[in-house]
């Protein structure tokens, strides 16, 4: 996984352990309003476009997830 | 023979238990049909021809989502064939064309809600700006016949059509599994709103009642019931004369009307869903949870994951995130952030996308202006919940209060309550002028005399109403706490032996029988939410 992706989480919301947490959504360690700023940093970041389907609990209860998808987006192209 | 309040009328009963009579009856195959059947007759029989407007609905739903499907199709076969530095052309005219499909689709679907449900609103308004210009000019205002159930119905068929455009579920062929999903009787009138995913599958299966979906699905039911006949019904003779003739009330009693209109909405919404999901898992259908125990919420913004659920998250789904993930907003986002820093900088465009949230929130409850500030007003308190927030953080932690203990929990629970009352009286008020009149008396007229002399049990509820009130309050809240610590109780009464379940059957039935609110001297509320 990329720290990158570590270093926006913990600039967008400190105090939380991202390489352990799998419920940042489920236990509103995430609101929305630090979803739409990290959906921008990540699309900045990694050169990706989210699209709002995209925008679902499990692709952002954990770092992995997070990783996961963007990886995935950025094979689809 | 059906009145509006089908769900807790003996018609209701009589028609589910014919519904699962059939059901059980017929082979699998014709069991779809018994449903669809029972679901047409049930809208038919509240809204007579009015059911065209559900069927023609529906016909195109499927229609445009195989039109969505179709074009989509020939984009990916299309881009198969052309080489890499053209795909980006190609699926842009696409991607285009998707959208004016999509704009389309809205535009005739909400736009039959809008005409059928704001038209005379908006002609009124227009007539009153008329009015203020000193323009002699009134438009007519038309009669039209509203269906009832259209704003769920509505909100479910834009939902699909938005899965399919997309991709996130294939557009179904299959007209008679789209019918069924549009127009399940259950929930056709007051909801919950739910997605294609949800229950279109579980319908289509038509899977053999069991035995455990029955006994689970009559005890949520008769929940239900409990909540609509003991205290909703209990509480609406008060209540109706209080925001009918404010003026002849005392600050104190509108205050306790609206504490008890409160009560009363959530018994009566809760209440029905507890008959319309209790209902649906005697079919084997799982239908989404439209509350959890809201009043256990901290905040407004928590208030509203655990209050119509089903409303907020397509709110969220459909007009939340595209608004503020749409590149404008984007653009700003990331602008704001660089010069605001993490907090302040996405409240900019998450407000811009909250506002339309809550606009439409307020409108889709009705045609009204008092539905509009009721919006606003959830609005403004979700917004400066937000802002406020780093500075509420900084506060407890210099005064050393600590924000998970118990009693910092309960006043933020006690604060969220009393702002919800608040947001209730603008919404249930007989217009936006009376709400603040209202508002405004609590506090002016500050007698507290119908309390101490008594007077307050002779306004339609005596003292063994308050009582009863109390009682069944105390048991909802009760019941709600344990499920808080996250325990199923219809589960646990199920791994019970079968005498147990029986006696809370019976003790269920008798609660209502002798305690329900209903005869001579009571007024049974309509269902409020099937207005909206």
């Amino acid at each position: 996984m990329d720290e990158k992706l570590f270093e926006i989480l913990e600039d967008i919301q400190p105090e939380v352990d991202y390489h352990t947490c799998t419920t940042l959504i489920d236990d509103h360690y995430l609101n929305s309003l630090a979803i739409i700023s990290l959906v921008a940093e990540l699309e900045e970041a990694f050169d990706v476009t989210i699209p709002t389907v995209e925008i679902i609990p499990e692709n952002f209860n954990s770092a992995e997830n997070m990783w996961k998808m963007i990886v995935r987006l950025q094979e689809e192209g | 023979m059906f009145t509006i309040s089908t769900y807790f009328s003996m018609a209701y009963v009589l028609l589910l238990l014919g519904a699962i009579l059939l059901y059980e009856v017929f082979p699998k195959r014709a069991r779809r049909w018994v449903l669809l059947l029972f679901s047409y007759l049930f809208f038919f029989l509240i809204s007579r021809k009015l059911v065209i407007y559900l069927m023609l609905s529906t016909l195109s739903v499927h229609h445009i989502g195989l039109w969505l499907s179709d074009v989509q199709a020939e984009c990916k076969l299309k881009m198969k064939e052309i080489p890499k530095e053209e795909k980006k052309a190609l699926s842009a005219s696409y991607q285009k064309r998707l959208r004016g499909i999509m704009c389309f689709a809205v535009f005739l679907h909400v736009g039959t809600l809008f005409v059928l449900k704001y038209t005379p609103f908006t002609i009124g308004n227009i007539n009153a700006l008329f009015d203020l210009a000193g323009i002699s000019l009134t438009l007519p205002t038309p009669r039209l016949l509203v269906p009832i159930g259209i704003s769920f119905y509505t909100l479910q068929a834009v939902s699909y059509l938005f899965d399919v455009y997309r991709q996130k579920i294939p557009a179904d062929r299959n007209l008679l599994r789209l019918a069924m999903f549009m127009s399940f009787f259950p929930q056709i009138m007051e909801g919950p709103i739910c997605r294609y995913s949800d229950t279109a599958e579980s319908l289509w299966q038509a899977e053999r009642i069991k035995y455990s979906a029955l006994i689970q699905g009559g005890q949520r039911i008769l929940y239900g019931v409990m909540k609509k006949l003991v205290i909703a019904d209990r509480l609406n003779i008060l209540i109706k004369d209080v925001f009918a003739s404010y003026n002849d009330y005392e600050g104190i009693v509108i205050a306790i009307s609206a504490v008890f209109y409160t009560i009363q909405l959530y018994c009566d919404f809760s209440g029905t869903m507890d008959v319309v999901i209790g209902s649906a898992q005697i079919f084997g259908v799982k239908l989404p949870e439209n509350f959890r125990r809201p009043f256990f919420s901290a905040t407004i913004s928590e208030f509203w994951q655990r209050w119509h659920i089903t409303l907020g998250t397509f709110f969220k789904d459909y007009v939340f995130y595209p608004l503020s993930m749409s590149k404008p907003l984007k653009k700003l986002t990331t602008k704001a952030r660089k010069k605001l820093g993490n907090h302040f900088g996405p409240l900019l465009s998450g407000a811009i996308a909250l506002f339309c949230v809550w606009l439409f929130n307020g409108l889709w409850h009705g045609a009204g202006w008092n539905y509009i500030f009721f919006g606003m007003y959830h609005f403004v308190l979700i917004l400066i919940g937000s802002t406020i927030e780093p500075l509420v953080i900084k506060v407890t932690q210099k005064l050393h209060i600590k924000r998970t203990c118990l009693p910092y929990k309960c006043f933020q629970i006690v604060r969220t309550t009393i702002l919800v009352m608040i947001g209730e009286l603008f919404f249930r008020a007989e217009g936006l002028r009376t709400g603040f009149a209202m508002f405004l008396k609590i506090f002016t007229d500050r007698s507290f005399a119908p309390v101490s002399d008594g007077a307050i049990f002779t306004y339609g509820m005596d003292k063994p109403d308050f009582i009863i009130i109390g009682v069944a309050v105390l048991i909802l809240f009760v019941i709600g706490l344990i499920q808080e610590k996250g325990v199923h109780i219809r589960e646990a009464i199920a791994r019970r032996n079968i005498v147990l379940q029986f006696a809370i059957f019976y003790a269920l039935i008798l609660f209502i029988i002798i305690f329900g609110a209903y005869g001579t001297g009571y007024i049974p509320l309509d269902p409020i939410y099937a207005n909206f």
